[in-house]
């Protein structure tokens, strides 16, 4: 199929069944009744081409679902499986021994309400705060009248490879007055280079003639930002606005070491690791040694509270997922204007 | 982050192989052998606008308990004080005292295990001097010797390990170490012989499979596997220096009469323990995926009742295992596992198992200079130490937790002990305070335990029959008995491990030990695989040597020297 | 080619009167918030690169630690393991980058082919799920799967492609190939959403056009979608170049065994095992400043590559 030939003889066959619409003389002339044959041929074999490509990619697909799939429901089978006996492997997509032990334990700890809500909060005003500031910067980046437009790219793109490491970072935000503080989350990791670089290479990607005209209506740079631009990238704002969220939702370390003798300022994750870290610490000392003596408990174990806090965090993503999904699975009509 | 978190676990893992080793117990001559409760005086309560609230770090992975505790409740009722542990999570400990010393929010206790140098450095802690002459329960807790192993190169003290530290008699009943453990059916099967050496124990091995080559369901047994994951490879590793009859200083044989640094890697015993380990696996009695197993499949096999024996310590697999066991009804056929103290050649005195107190001077718990009250906060560590306190941190709640019967001693049921392992209970109702000053052994009354799981009635209360039967047949009391440890002082010094982990590579020993690891990591294995052993081995040997071990062993050498006052 | 999309490159010819640096004012205003922000919250910290040319201790701090020169980075580069680990690092990190780019983009375009709406927001949210799991329980699948009584084992041993089952963690060779699935397994669809997004801005009266013309599946995604969402290809690519010396440190550490050891160490946990473990933090400092310094040179090679070849760059 990807022989060139037989390409612009498919796009000379446009109109398909009705065979009058051939734009192109063929390099090659053969007799009438030939060349007829040889189109029809070519039709069925696109056709048939198409509908092999739909089967395989189906197939592949579907293929490709199972393979993910599968991490995810093994994962979901353990949590609901009784932690002891997972332990001992084998289990699949079924749980073997049912019990809901791991997520009472999960549900239960005392930190998960008040981590919970500085989750949520820090995530709204997270992804909010970063989206705003990302476009921003990568709006004055994609201006390609822009005075400092490469230097300003130079200065962002560093900072993706550098670090100064914990502790002069730990210095720094303790002279901000951000350390034991709700900002931390939200200040500190506003800019990320990396976002600011998909954007700007959406924002790049927009007919020039958008700005351009609203220029000539006597629109200022914010104007066009705010009216033309930002209109058009809600695709790739929902895709910046679901990794910066995620990332807010996934944090831990910075609530334990900015807010570490703060626990009003914990978050979910880094309770959930708490737990997981004590649970881990039981299940190899002396203080849960106490199930060692022969009781009939039912223990929870790393690997199933592991399993049901990774179940709980993913939850809430998968369900806010679909109300982002729309703005980049179907496409996008850039209203009038045409490249 | 995610680096930082197995940075961590891997730290944290690492240091509780150090808290945990050697805790065997045993009897220690304590300083004051009075029965009278010191510094908390009867009867004497605070009320709620009375109570400090103080915060405390332990460098240490752990649960965090609610607020509003039960027993942390009447702690503080009791003391005037309430203490809020904040635990290690996902840092090492270095890492994670670096990081709490440069926000400069500092507890008002700190427990900083491997950081402690640091703290000290920082000149963040408060020294004790003053406060174990003022308090009795605190200066009880070590001879004066003791206390001086503590003091530090400015001439002061400024913590104290809280574990390992036996009142009175020891109790113990457990073996917490490593040993070469066999499943007791094993042993019953064979009419529970006498297993001295290697040779016998594989031999043991070898002879069960063969008659008993499966499950009931048909699973193959394995004879014998071996965890080499990472720093659990000590399963694979420091067998040497127990088989050549040295006692756990993890990282060298110390030589008593000469007072010299043994590298275990290059002793005959070395040899020879690999060869019986490469025979066995060319045999298939080894299981064949030992090398590559994860400790999380290592478990699992271990739980399926399949693995016959393997060389472990007892904390690395029986906590899960054991439970796991008796859910699944194999403790009944015997799968649970017993330790032997096994040497190369019939009738050499071995140490697998120490009698006695290990003391660990490297870290412990401390006051910062952040407590605005420093004498309140060593007059609570006092009275965490007083009877009445210690039994609500370790048994709970009397009539809740635990029962006493006429002759007073201490007792639970079984559905007291289900409660007490119960996380959740344990939040809101237990507050052990695990990182503040404790004992072991004997109660002040002269008759419990301080601490349950040495209790006698407890520990074996829960023995399934086999394993009662086999200690029946061996004439063992506890897990000691079974190993049979020559009872031997260890010196000052013991245990070595203490240094080398706080090795760095500023120096070139420290850069040797590293490589040193990094060697055997590689080699061990393939040494235990190869088709041809001697030739493997002398490329082991050669790859070793290139490392410089006599760098390391030089500087254990001088630590040794310095420990035994040299 | 009608169909063909090229992305105007034509840069507004105006010349920067009085007027135009009037109305950029504004735009000057933010980026001059932008580098102050950037200059404390990024620039800042780097003062702490001191510590690789330090033996830093905690009591001294960053100004009385003693100053030792090269000396940490000599100890790295002169150590031959060094050397090994590096090379370590670039091969997992280029395999990976390849594999994770290539699958990521072949799925959003594909996906992208997918007539059936409910089919493809299903495939599309099952496809980032895995993301969401820690490497622990991904390498804990992966071990299960390929231990000699695992899956893979079962299907080789039935198709009777081998006798006995393989045990894939001790051999060298299979060590890369299983690190590099298992990045494609986990990150595959998430790292799709962007690819997903870029395909969005194509005009889908292209599409129209293009079907008008009855060009096939093949020839819509050769001359349509896949230029259409090259800018933000070799936007990525360029980024990531610069982070091939992070090849991690999770998957390596969590697959590996002294026994591939030669092939399985990174630098990353190098480093664990050198610096940090040891509260070494200088050493760790030397170790991310030559990594910084290795990853800044290859984005500028990158980049002025890109620019030569008029691909969109990134400075």
């Amino acid at each position: 199929m990807n022989d060139k030939n037989e390409m612009e003889l498919n796009y000379a066959n446009a109109d398909g069944e009705s065979d009058g619409g051939i734009q192109i003389e063929p390099k090659v002339n053969p007799p009438e009744n030939k060349r007829k044959i040889e189109i029809k041929r070519s039709h069925r074999k696109r056709r048939a081409s198409d509908k092999v490509f739909t089967v395989c990619n189906t197939v592949f697909m579907i293929l490709f679902s199972v393979v993910t799939l599968y991490p995810v429901l093994n994962t979901l089978a353990i949590s609901l499986n009784d932690g002891l006996d997972a332990v001992r492997g084998g289990i699949h997509l079924i749980p073997r021994v049912f019990s809901l032990k791991s997520y009472q334990t999960v549900l239960g700890i005392q930190g998960f309400v008040r981590g919970a809500f500085i989750t949520v909060s820090r995530t709204v005003l997270g992804t909010l705060f970063a989206l705003v500031a990302n476009a921003l910067l990568a709006y004055i980046i994609s201006r390609k009248r822009f005075l400092f437009r490469s230097e300003l790219s130079l200065f962002w793109v560093i900072t993706m490879y550098v670090s100064g490491g914990l502790i002069p970072t730990m210095v720094l935000y303790k002279a901000l007055h951000l350390t034991n503080s709700f900002w931390v989350y939200v200040i500190p990791g506003m800019v990320s280079a990396f976002n600011v670089m998909v954007l700007r290479t959406y924002m790049e990607g927009l007919p020039d003639e958008l700005e351009e005209s609203a220029q000539l209506d006597g629109a200022g740079y914010m104007t066009i930002f705010v009216r033309v631009i930002s209109p058009l990238c809600k695709p790739v704002y929902a895709t910046v606005a679901l990794f910066v969220a995620v990332y807010q939702w996934n944090s831990w370390f910075d609530a334990m070491i900015y807010n570490r003798m703060k626990p009003e300022y914990t978050t979910l994750q880094y309770e959930l690791m708490k737990l997981l870290n004590s649970v881990m610490q039981q299940s190899g000392s002396a203080t849960g040694g106490a199930a060692a003596n022969g009781g009939n408990v039912s223990a929870v174990t790393p690997v199933s509270v592991r399993s049901a806090a990774t179940i709980i965090t993913m939850l809430p993503i998968v369900c806010l997922y679909p109300f982002l999904q729309r703005y980049f699975v179907t496409g996008l009509t850039i209203g009038g204007v045409k490249g | 982050m995610k680096f930082k978190k197995f940075l961590a676990l891997t730290m944290a893992c690492m240091l509780s192989v150090a808290a945990l080793a050697g805790c065997g117990g045993g009897d220690k001559p304590t300083t004051g052998g009075s029965s009278e409760p010191k510094g908390l005086e009867a009867g004497e309560t605070y009320e709620k606008d009375e109570i400090v609230n103080y915060t405390m770090f332990i460098a240490m992975p752990g649960s965090e308990i609610n607020d509003g505790n039960e027993i942390q409740n009447i702690i503080a009722e009791k003391t005037g004080v309430k203490v809020k542990e904040t635990w290690l999570t996902g840092q090492s400990a270095a890492e994670a005292v670096g990081s709490i010393l440069a926000s400069g929010d500092l507890p008002d206790f700190i427990d900083g295990g491997d950081g402690m140098m640091q703290l000290y450095d920082a000149g963040v802690l408060v020294p004790w001097d003053e406060y174990i002459e003022k308090y009795p329960n605190i200066k009880e807790l070590y001879s004066d010797e003791e206390w001086e192993s503590f003091r530090q190169k400015d001439g002061h003290i400024y913590w104290a390990n809280v574990f390992c530290n036996t009142y009175g008699e020891s109790m113990a009943t457990g073996h917490n170490d490593e040993a070469f453990w066999i499943q007791c059916r094993v042993l019953e099967w064979a009419g529970y012989p006498e297993i001295k050496t290697l040779d016998q124990y594989f031999d043991l091995l070898e002879r069960y499979a063969a008659a008993n080559p499966t499950m009931e369901d048909g699973t193959p047994v394995i004879p014998y596997t071996m965890l080499c994951e990472d720093w659990r490879y000590f399963c694979i590793e420091n067998a040497p220096e127990f088989l050549a009859g040295y006692p756990n200083d993890g990282s060298v044989i110390v030589d008593t009469n000469a007072m010299k640094i043994v590298d275990y890697n290059t002793i005959p015993e070395a040899k020879e323990y690999f060869s019986i380990l490469n025979e066995e696996y060319n045999k298939g009695i080894i299981d064949t995926e030992f090398a590559t197993q994860t400790y999380d499949e290592y478990i699992a096999k271990l739980s399926t009742g399949r693995v016959l024996g393997m060389c472990d310590q007892w904390w690395d697999f029986a906590y899960t295992v054991n439970d796991i066991f008796v859910q699944q009804n194999l403790d009944d056929i015997g799968c649970n596992y017993v330790p032997l103290g096994l040497t190369l050649e019939e009738g050499k005195e071995q140490m697998w198992h120490v009698y006695g107190d290990t003391l660990n001077n490297s870290s412990g718990v401390a006051v910062t200079t952040s407590c605005a009250d420093p004498d309140r906060a060593f007059r609570f560590l006092n009275d965490v130490l007083d009877q009445e306190i210690h039994d609500l941190r370790f048994w709970g709640v009397e009539g809740v937790d635990y029962l006493v019967d006429e002759d007073g001693m201490y007792y639970r049921t079984q559905e007291m002990r289900d409660k007490w392992a119960d996380s959740a209970y344990q939040a809101e109702h237990r507050c052990v305070y695990s990182y503040l000053p404790q004992w072991l052994g004997t109660s002040h009354d002269g008759k419990n335990a301080m601490q349950p799981q040495e209790q006698a009635s407890e520990f074996f209360a829960g023995l399934a029959d086999p394993l009662v039967k086999c200690f029946e047949a061996y004439g063992a009391h506890g897990y000691p008995d079974m190993i049979g440890s020559v009872v031997k002082e260890t010196g000052p010094w013991y245990p070595m491990y203490s240094y080398s982990n706080s090795m760095t590579t500023e120096t070139p020993g420290g850069v040797a030990w590293t490589k040193m690891g990094e060697v055997k990591h590689e080699w061990l294995p393939k040494v235990v695989m190869a088709s041809n052993f001697d030739k493997e081995w002398d490329a082991y040997m050669k790859a070793y040597s290139e490392c410089k071990p006599e760098d390391f062993i030089a500087e254990m050498q001088e630590e040794l020297d310095r420990r035994a006052g040299r | 080619m009608k169909a063909d999309l090229k992305i105007k490159k034509k840069p507004m010819k105006e010349k920067l009167n009085k007027n135009e640096l009037h109305r950029q004012s504004v735009l000057l205003v933010f980026t001059i918030i932008f580098v102050i922000y950037g200059f404390i919250f990024y620039y800042l910290p780097l003062a702490g690169w001191i510590m690789g040319f330090q033996n830093y201790k905690i009591r001294d701090g960053l100004f009385h630690s003693q100053f030792v020169g090269f000396d940490k980075f000599i100890f790295l580069f002169q150590d031959k393991s060094f050397l090994r680990v590096i090379r370590n690092t670039l091969a997992m990190g280029i395999i990976n980058l390849v594999a994770t780019f290539v699958t990521a983009i072949a799925f959003a375009i594909l996906l992208n082919e997918v007539r059936n709406k409910t089919g493809k927001k299903m495939v599309q949210t099952i496809s980032y799920l895995p993301h969401f799991l820690s490497w622990i329980i991904v390498t804990g699948i992966i071990h299960d799967a390929l231990s000699n009584t695992g899956i893979i084992n079962e299907i080789l041993m039935n198709l009777h492609v081998i006798d006995g089952p393989i045990n894939f963690f001790a051999h060298e060779k299979y060590f890369w190939p299983i690190v590099a699935f298992a990045n494609v397994w986990k990150e595959t669809g998430w790292n799709a959403i962007i690819y997903l997004a870029a395909i969005t801005s194509i005009d889908p009266s292209l599409y129209e056009a293009a079907e008008m013309d009855g060009a096939g599946r093949w020839a819509k995604i050769k001359h349509i979608t896949l230029p259409g969402i090259r800018p933000t290809i070799m936007i990525l690519l360029v980024m990531n170049v610069g982070n091939v010396l992070n090849a991690g440190f999770e998957v390596q550490y969590l697959l590996g065994n002294g026994l591939v050891r030669k092939v399985s160490e990174t630098i990353d946990i190098y480093v664990l095992n050198w610096g940090v473990s040891q509260s070494d933090y200088s050493l760790g400092t030397a170790a991310g400043i030559f990594k910084s310094v290795v990853a800044i040179i290859l984005i500028i090679i990158a980049n002025s590559v890109a620019k030569k070849s008029g691909e969109e760059h990134l400075f």
